[in-house]
């Protein structure tokens, strides 16, 4: 990958369809990157613009190609545009260009804004569409040939711009395809604690999940960004929850701070969260004492599955004081037969020697006498 | 009793895996000089017939409840649709941005996708008219594994090869009689959890149920491979394939009428086996051997076409997964109305979460939901009519057939699952049956094992 520094440059004049970038900082600086895009057109730089700070803002690949019909063809020349995070931001067409449909006729506003919101789709079905679906007839020429509306098929023309099938379609696979990689890979180069947070505070659900993905194993982080991270660990979005305990590693989980939170955290929400916490407290090298103790004092506001799981990991942290043999010899007289018996194989199993402790066993060993059948 | 015994008799592992925690008697029979039937009478608080999606969901909510639970299924694991059927993306548990069927579904679901380094899908983004991008891909032979293993951590003893062949009420308990492989069991249980998905443990009881002149098709699931879709001329296989069609050597309703479908899927959720019925063995038999035949014949066919001289099957699942057939007669049935109004009734336990869904032999056009709808299920459509002690879960829910064609489909008949075997809970608890426990108390056991249950504004 090559690279070449230039000042940016922007001409405003022409047609363009855009989404607000997640950083909006004013451009400093242009960067050139050449690139191996693995397709036939020949333009192989991956533009990059940059604020004053480093931070990568948008990227952008100026495309030239033909799109042929009836024999005849058009040059397609429109430039594309990503985010830092590889979402799709927009295209722009040189001055006087536009883009026409197979019956030469130029594309509508109202086509426009569909092609736009067709590209904006990161899960279109298009994903899944074969040239040879979008073009039927199997030739040679066919990834220069723009669909005939007679021969797309319905499931086809229900995701492309009638009459520019393929247009739509090659745009589709270029906003999606290798570019979109490479401009990831860009910003991944550059990528800071601060920089992260910047792209956390995006309003764009995908830009928060891509900002997640590219925590651990990326940047160490710093306090205020572990902050933020853990502040999106609720109920209140699923993705986000699952995404931010991910991006926390086991050398984060060190820090009896942040695992006191975490446990903190599992008695303030509900049980989709409650059990992605506890399977990240599987992952911590050590079990601080003030996060198995917090689990403790609280064990009775959990369901029995909750407390089976806690009680796993005191076994796998080796958790054998008396506290934790009080708190979970209590469970002993549930109304629950799951508690307790979960309890009872607990105890047995660290055989405690708290005189509590073997008193609330003898109960229970009493209460079900003659119930197990050896 | 010593300390290491009881461990072994009340430890999770020994109860659910052994029978002994629930044997009343037991003896063997002699058939011949060379053949013994072992004959068992067991007792439990909680019996659940059928271990497939809701099945599985209603065993482990009832034995984390603390209830002795049996789980009968007939097949060699667990899962049902789901895992034999090879249908591994259980539905859609997310709503309009926000979690409407979680609890004990989800955890098996979640932990499926964790344990294959699998991706959830960005819930946060409308999935729009193309709902597939908001389902969960599972490994469907790991989910088996991974919901038997957590039945057994539940206490939940685990019988399968076995299928009912008699059930009766009388003081107040069930008997139900099962035949299995060399042994027949009869199990003495006080409530009773009908998750066969054909309603069969309530007819066999007595109880009238419904059915559809016609039902929906069913799939085989399967997987073919050795072929370059982008080098593949469609236009000539979809000539040559109508022409056979013409001949009459292939059907084609089998793969509604659509083989390039079926290349490009590679026969994800693409075969309709019509009229497939699992309600007997002989009518799922049939299904099994339609929907097997089907798929030699056409890959016959295919590999007579260029490019295609070297397609294989991959994979096959064991049988037909059916999509319809018996449905209770509860004291509510969900009308098409409801569901696509987001009803929500005063008892309301679950949600569920899908377009209209209704295969036919034309294919599939799902009806979306409006923005904001949420269909829920009442607990009176989980119980037979003038039953006692009885409920089920799945499929066989009470509802008109197109509300039936979404409440179906696997999430809800997890949601489903969990709030009946809560309400049977409850029911063992009090002495009384699932539709007179106290509702606050079911809103409440349900929610405490992470469930969710739909609330009147």
């Amino acid at each position: 990958m090559g690279l070449l520094v230039l000042s940016g440059y922007y001409s405003s004049d022409s047609i363009r369809y855009a989404h607000a970038p997640t950083l909006s900082l004013p451009v400093d600086s242009t960067l050139y990157f050449i690139v191996d895009f693995k397709d036939d057109i020949s333009n192989d730089t991956l533009v990059q613009t940059r604020s004053q700070e480093g931070y990568p803002i948008s990227y952008s690949r100026s495309i030239r190609t033909g799109v042929c019909f009836d024999n005849k063809c058009r040059p397609l020349d429109i430039t594309l545009r990503w985010n830092l995070t590889g979402r799709y931001l927009g295209f722009e067409l040189p001055e006087k260009e536009f883009l026409s449909k197979y019956d030469h006729d130029p594309f509508s506003e109202a086509e426009y804004q569909r092609l736009h919101a067709i590209l904006t789709d990161s899960l279109s079905p298009l994903a899944n569409f074969h040239y040879n679906e979008i073009v039927p007839k199997a030739d040679s020429t066919y990834e220069k040939v723009d669909a005939v509306s007679g021969a797309t098929s319905a499931s086809v023309l229900e995701h492309v711009v009638e009459g520019a099938a393929f247009t739509t379609y090659k745009l589709w696979h270029l906003v999606y395809g290798p570019a979109r990689q490479q401009v990831e890979a860009l910003t991944s180069r550059a990528l800071t604690p601060e920089l992260i947070q910047l792209v956390l505070n995006s309003t764009h659900p995908s830009d928060k999940i891509w900002a997640l993905n590219h925590i651990d194993g990326y940047v160490k982080p710093t306090p205020a960004l572990q902050k933020v991270v853990v502040s999106f660990i609720s109920d209140q979005d699923y993705n986000l929850t699952e995404r931010a305990l991910n991006s926390i590693n086991s050398n984060d989980l060190q820090s009896g701070a942040l695992q006191s939170i975490l446990v903190q955290k599992i008695f303030e929400t509900k049980y989709s969260t409650q059990k992605l916490l506890l399977t990240k407290l599987k992952a911590v090298p050590k079990l601080h004492k003030e996060a198995y103790s917090l689990l403790n004092q609280n064990l009775t506001k959990l369901n029995g599955q909750l407390i089976a799981e806690i009680l796993q990991l005191f076994i796998q942290y080796q958790i054998s004081d008396v506290e934790t043999y009080r708190s979970v010899s209590a469970l002993l007289a549930s109304p629950n037969a799951f508690v307790s018996g979960k309890a009872y194989a607990f105890l047995t199993r660290a055989d405690p020697q708290d005189v509590v402790v073997k008193e609330r066993l003898t109960v229970y060993e009493e209460k079900h006498k003659g119930k197990a059948i050896e | 009793m010593k300390r290491r015994s009881a461990l072994a008799s009340l430890g999770s592992i020994s109860l659910g895996v052994s029978s002994k925690g629930f044997l009343v008697k037991e003896k063997e029979e002699a058939v011949n000089d060379f053949y013994k039937i072992k004959k068992q009478t067991l007792k439990t608080d909680i019996l659940v017939i059928g271990g497939g999606t809701a099945g599985v969901i209603a065993a482990i909510q009832a034995g984390r409840a603390g209830k002795k639970t049996i789980l009968v299924e007939y097949g060699s694991q667990l899962g049902g649709t789901t895992t034999t059927g090879g249908v591994a993306f259980p539905g859609i548990f997310f709503a309009w941005g926000k979690q409407v069927i979680s609890g004990i579904g989800w955890e098996l679901v979640q932990e499926a996708v964790a344990m294959n380094d699998d991706t959830l899908p960005n819930f946060s983004i409308p999935h729009g008219k193309n709902h597939p991008r908001h389902q969960v891909r599972l490994n469907g032979q790991l989910y088996a594994m991974l919901i038997e293993e957590k039945c057994v951590q539940a206490g939940v003893h685990i019988r399968f090869y076995e299928t009912p062949t008699k059930i009766t009420f009388k003081n107040n308990s069930w008997t139900v009689e099962t035949m299995g492989k060399g042994m027949t069991t009869e199990i003495v249980c006080n409530q009773l959890i009908d998750c066969t998905g054909n309603a069969f443990a309530t007819t066999l009881a007595g109880y009238p149920i419904l059915r559809e002149t016609v039902t929906q098709p069913g799939s085989l699931m399967f997987e073919i491979g050795g072929y370059d879709f982008e080098k593949l001329d469609l236009n000539l296989i979809k000539e040559k394939y109508q022409e056979e069609i013409k001949k009459g050597t292939l059907d084609k309703y089998e793969f509604r009428n659509n083989i390039i479908g079926v290349l490009k899927s590679r026969g994800d959720n693409i075969s309709h086996v019509m009229g497939a019925d699992s309600t007997t063995s002989e009518s799922h038999t049939l299904a099994n051997i339609k929907g097997r035949a089907s798929l030699l014949n056409t890959v016959r066919f295919l590999r007579t076409l260029p490019n295609l001289e070297k397609l294989k099957i991959i994979d096959v699942q064991n049988e037909t997964a059916v999509r319809e057939t018996y449905r209770i007669n509860g004291h509510y049935e969900v009308t098409q109305e409801d569901y696509v109004t987001g009803k929500v009734f005063e008892d309301s336990v679950s949600y569920s979460y899908y377009p209209i869904d209704l295969h036919d032999e034309h294919g599939i056009v799902p009806r979306h939901l409006n923005e904001g709808v949420i269909p829920t299920v009442p607990l009176r459509s989980l119980v037979p009519k003038n039953s006692r002690n009885l409920i089920v879960a799945g499929r066989c829910i009470s509802s008109d057939r197109l509300a039936n064609s979404a409440l179906r489909v696997q999430a809800s008949c997890m949601g489903m699952g969990q709030a009946a075997a809560a309400a049977a809970v409850l029911a063992h608890t009090h002495g009384t049956t699932p539709l007179e426990v106290p509702f606050s108390e079911l809103k409440s056991l349900i929610e405490s094992h992470g469930g969710i249950v739909p609330g009147l504004a």
